[in-house]
């Protein structure tokens, strides 16, 4: 029996070329894209779970919440305090092991006369009690514990040590000390939140503010005993600020994240993860599905408009003895070859296109055929969408009865064309819905791009401060660097000042109440920070090199002058990392973080000891210039090191690569969609303006125009376009709301923005609609009335 | 055996109500051969699709082989035609998509007749039909005497109790007719039972019965002898 109906099958798709080749064609394309939308989702879920008892193993942040106001929305802190992790370890019983992280520099590794940079860590000891990676050599428990040792990846180790034997060997990190090899591990895989090269002991490097509380700027694991929920180790963990951490911190509670949630649910609002990056695979899972079902509408579409010449195929069938069930395995089964075929041509396109949608999304996605997980999703696509695309003709066909039908004057009611409207305004909400979001999140990314931050991000060149071997040697660098005639002004800084990262709750003001913690954002400068940044004094100077009691002096932004409560900060005294000092000057608000954020407290320290990067600001048009004068300087002073600059507007636009890849893949899939739809409109209006054939001969017979005929054929499409375009912007503009809620700043969403995509909409269904019309209302009126 | 009584069949659509059959009572006994004539629009296609199972009765009860049938449901009458009647219509209503060989396999396959057996039926009846040279053909390669040919050995290859024919010549010349006309006859003479509605009173001639309508009602029936 099957065998008879795939040859019907078969057959009938080679006969109806033009609609086997849009059903095909239009479920492949839908189906890639699910396909590769499904390979990125899957990878984005996959992330840290393959750690041994990835559940148990925990990220470590602190809710603080007000203590004059515990209504006020609880703050959390990403980056934990240096001594908390001891604290933990110490106090807790349900904690198996604990670690502490550095940020992750990324240092020049030296091995004889080859060198490259490697990103790895300073950790403390039990690191591998909390991340237990293969072992390739070595015991990396026992060297990590070892200053003078270095833990590296089978990646570095092959990379400094091509020809064997790693352990043992000696490397010069960072130009500064060297460390024997004391283990090699296995390379982190590329889905894991932790990445690294090398890992030394965290002693090494340990500082006395690090051992502060007041200082957030590490990151903390722990691993839980088994059977030990989140809940219970959080609970413990509630008296380790007030019995550890001192009068200023008391509020203080450490909260844990299981690390399997950590890549997608980063995001904290009022002490709780409100999500994240889960929020753009939920989108994008949608997206895929919506894709899809607009692929299967038009398959479905096609077949509904096919029904009748396959109802006399039915009501045939039945009268020789078919079954209701076996004509719906018949249409079943014939769906399913064309979603089989669409499926088979969807890999290839998935293989196509997997190496651009890696560059676009960042992603190092792969399809490899021999996993069996991708051949169940595969598998899974192709009857999903058969079934579904097959169940209209499965459930309706089949249904009918066969003397209706073999009287000869069957006609297909008014059913199934009101079931084929609502599947086109189905798909073209779908279709408005996508043009709407690619046009505004389009308009919120140039947003973004075009906002002035109140600081200049043009012209800015920075490089990490690395090598120098002492101070003199940087400072003398320095001086050179302002004395070149293609630079402008040059500062240093702790972080880049569009992405200020490390806070502080140290700051003293008289008048402070000492309950209350007040987090400030702080960074280490040098001289010249908002000349070179062009950031605008409301009151006072930048830091002098001149001024030598600058040291231990200030300067603040004006929502710290808010936060502190001070009319005129400039002269008044305050305490912070460099003791007593005054206030010397006061930045207007500037952007210090990506646009997510509102603008917080800042204060700058003047320290170049603590600084890592140098900004130059170059003279206008003298930037190419700047870049070789800058090189010829670097080498001549730091010969080991090759010269990395980077510009701060590009590092403006990584802030929203998430933000990027989203605008970027929803331009894609937006374009996709539509087609797709468009395939399918451009096939009904075939069947349409055929069926109508005969009509139309009689109509031009009685003398209708050219003009008149196609309006005649396009105005029913262009009626559904119109309703789906209702239906889809309200919807459209909420979603779009919610996603610009997620900006502390954005642009509104426009009215031209629905006007733009529904006239979009409307032109391109047009535009598909006519190329059948017209052609229709050409045909010479003789050949399709001659045939009937 | 076949046996109705008092059938009728009432038709409503939006506009008008349609009596098309009033009151049938009508027998027909096994391997009679009866034709219905009578003129157009007086109910002999609705009786025939009624009498096939293929519609129910809006009243009246029906007697199909020992089975009232008159309230069955679609299903019900659905699974009771299989293998025990066979159609011929005037448009032959062959499926375009199969040749004239897996056209007339088709009831076999949807009883499920084995494979050996299934080619065995098949080839017998073209043979028989004499379309066998043109086995590998699609319906719309074949003359209408051929498509209708092919229709009669569809009907009669899973060896049905009842063949219904309605106007079986109807699209077809003389000669063609002819020789429907007498294949119909020798499977008559083969012990099938054989209801046949015409407008042809040369056709008719090959019955044993004429059953006159008119308005939805039997109005004469003839004996031949
Ligand atoms: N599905 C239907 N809906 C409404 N009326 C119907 C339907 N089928 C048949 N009729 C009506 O029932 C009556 C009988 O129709 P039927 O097709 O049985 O006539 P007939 O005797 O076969 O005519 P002909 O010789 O032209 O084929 C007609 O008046 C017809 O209009
Ligand atoms: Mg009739």
């Amino acid at each position: 029996m099957i065998r008879n109906y795939l040859k019907i099958a078969v057959r009938s798709l080679l006969k109806h070329k033009l609609y086997s080749s849009i059903n095909v064609f239009g479920l492949a394309l839908g189906m890639a894209c699910s396909l590769l939308i499904g390979l990125w989702v899957r990878d984005e879920l996959s992330y840290d779970r393959f750690w041994p008892d990835a559940e148990r193993i925990c990220y470590v942040r602190v809710n603080f919440t007000n203590p004059n106001d515990p209504s006020a929305d609880i703050g959390t802190n990403f980056v934990t305090p240096g001594p908390l992790q001891e604290a933990i370890a110490k106090d807790i019983p349900e904690v198996a092991a604990t670690l502490k992280l550095d940020y992750g520099p990324e240092y020049l590794i030296k091995v004889g006369d080859k060198t490259a940079k490697e990103q790895g860590h300073f950790a403390t000891d039990d690191f591998f009690g909390v991340f237990n990676l293969p072992v390739i050599a070595g015991n990396p428990a026992a060297a990590l514990k070892q200053p003078n040792q270095i833990v590296i990846t089978r990646k570095v180790a092959e990379k400094f040590f091509p020809n064997g034997e790693a352990l043992g060997q000696k490397l010069q990190l960072n130009n500064d000390k060297y460390y024997v090899v004391g283990a090699v591990v296995e390379d982190v895989p590329h889905n894991s939140t932790l990445q690294f090269g090398w890992l030394v002991n965290w002693n090494v490097q340990a500082q006395d503010w690090m051992k502060t509380w007041g200082n957030s700027s590490f990151r903390t694991y722990v691993r839980l005993k088994p059977n030990t929920t989140l809940a219970q180790a959080e609970a413990a963990m509630s008296s380790i600020y007030p019995r550890h951490a001192g009068k200023n911190f008391e509020t203080g509670r450490p909260t844990l994240q299981s690390i399997t949630d950590l890549h997608l649910y980063s995001e904290y609002k009022n002490g709780k993860s409100v999500g994240g990056r889960i929020e753009y695979v939920r989108v994008f899972g949608l997206v895929a599905l919506f894709i899809l079902l607009i692929a299967c509408v038009n398959f479905m579409n096609l077949a509904t408009a096919r029904s009748a010449t396959r109802a006399k195929e039915v009501g045939v069938r039945k009268v020789v003895g078919a079954l209701r069930s076996s004509l719906a395995g018949q249409f079943l089964s014939e769906s399913m070859l064309t979603s089989l075929l669409a499926i088979t041509l969807s890999l290839g396109l998935v293989w196509l296109a997997l190496p651009s949608f890696n560059a676009v999304s960042g992603t190092t996605l792969t399809l490899d055929l021999t996993d069996p997980i991708l051949w169940l999703i595969v598998l899974g696509l192709a009857i999903i969408t058969g079934v579904l695309s097959g169940s209209y003709p499965a459930f309706f066909l089949s249904s009918l009865q066969p003397i209706k039908i073999l009287k000869g004057r069957f006609q297909v009611g008014a059913g199934p064309a009101l079931f084929r409207r609502v599947l086109v305004v189905f798909q073209f909400s779908l279709s408005v819905f996508l043009i709407v979001g690619m046009l505004a999140v389009g308009k919120q990314m140039d947003y973004l791009r075009s906002k002035h931050l109140g600081l200049d991000r043009e012209n800015v060149l920075y490089w990490p401060i690395e090598g120098f071997s002492d101070t003199k040697q940087y400072e003398a660098f320095q001086r050179e660097v302002v004395r070149l005639p293609s630079v402008g002004s040059a500062t240093t800084a702790g972080s880049l000042p569009i992405d200020v990262r490390g806070s502080s709750g140290d700051l003293r003001w008289p008048g402070k109440d000492p309950r209350q913690d007040h987090q400030v954002f702080a960074m280490f400068v040098g001289s010249d920070f908002a000349r070179t940044m062009n950031i605008k004094m409301v009151d006072g100077r930048d830091f002098q090199t001149s001024s030598p009691a600058d040291s231990s002096n200030y300067v603040i932004n004006e929502a710290t002058a808010r936060m502190m409560n001070m009319n005129n900060p400039v002269g008044k005294e305050v305490q912070f990392w460099m003791g007593k000092g005054r206030i010397v000057g006061v930045m207007k608000d500037f952007h210090m973080q990506s646009l997510h954020e509102t603008i917080k407290p800042l204060i700058l320290c003047f320290n170049y000891l603590n600084t890592s990067y140098l900004l130059v600001k170059t003279r206008p048009g003298q930037t190419q210039q700047a870049i070789a004068d800058l090189e010829k300087l670097s080498k001549a002073y730091n010969p080991n090191y090759p010269f990395n600059f980077h510009f701060l507007d590009e590092e403006y636009e990584k802030l929203y690569r998430a933000e990027q890849q989203v605008d970027t893949l929803i331009n894609y899939f937006g374009v996709l969609a539509i087609l797709i739809s468009c395939l399918g409109l451009f096939g009904l209006a075939a069947f349409t303006a055929e069926q109508r054939n005969k009509e139309i001969g009689v109509r031009k017979v009685l003398g209708a125009s050219v003009g008149s005929i196609v309006t005649l054929l396009s105005k029913d499409f262009l009626k559904l376009v119109l309703i789906a375009l209702v239906l889809a912007a309200p919807l459209a503009w909420w979603t779009l709301t919610k996603w610009l809620d997620s900006f502390a700043y954005k642009t509104d969403l426009s009215w031209w923005i629905f006007g733009m995509a529904g006239g979009l909409a409307l032109l391109i269904a047009f535009l598909t609609v006519s190329y059948q019309s017209i052609k229709a209302a050409l045909t010479n009126p003789v050949t399709s009335l001659r045939s009937e | 055996m076949i046996q109705t009584v008092n059938l009728q069949k009432l038709f409503s659509t939006e506009e008008v109500e349609t009596t098309a059959l009033n009151g049938i009572n009508m027998e027909v006994r096994d391997g009679e051969f009866v034709a219905i004539m009578g003129p157009s629009g007086c109910g002999k296609s609705t009786l025939l699709n009624i009498l096939g199972l293929l519609d129910n009765p809006s009243e009246g009860e029906y007697n199909f082989y020992g089975t009232a049938v008159a309230r069955m449901t679609e299903r019900q009458r659905a699974q009771l035609r299989k293998g025990s009647i066979g159609f011929v219509f005037q448009s032959f209503n062959l499926i375009d998509e199969l040749t004239v060989y897996e056209n007339v396999e088709l009831p076999l396959l949807y009883l499920k007749t084995p494979a050996d057996e299934r080619k065995k039926r098949v080839e017998e009846t073209l043979e028989r039909m004499s379309i066998m040279h043109r086995r590998n053909h699609f319906p719309q390669q074949l003359s209408g005497g051929q498509q209708q040919r092919t229709a009669i050995a569809r009907a009669v290859v899973a060896k049905p109790k009842l063949i219904l024919a309605d106007e079986p010549t109807g699209n077809l010349d003389s000669k063609n007719g002819e020789e429907v006309m007498k294949l119909l006859g020798e499977l008559n003479d083969e012990g099938t039972t054989i209801i046949m509605v015409t407008h042809s009173p040369y056709d008719a001639g090959f019955a044993h019965r004429i059953v006159n309508l008119f308005d939805g009602k039997v109005v004469t029936e003839n004996f031949h002898v």
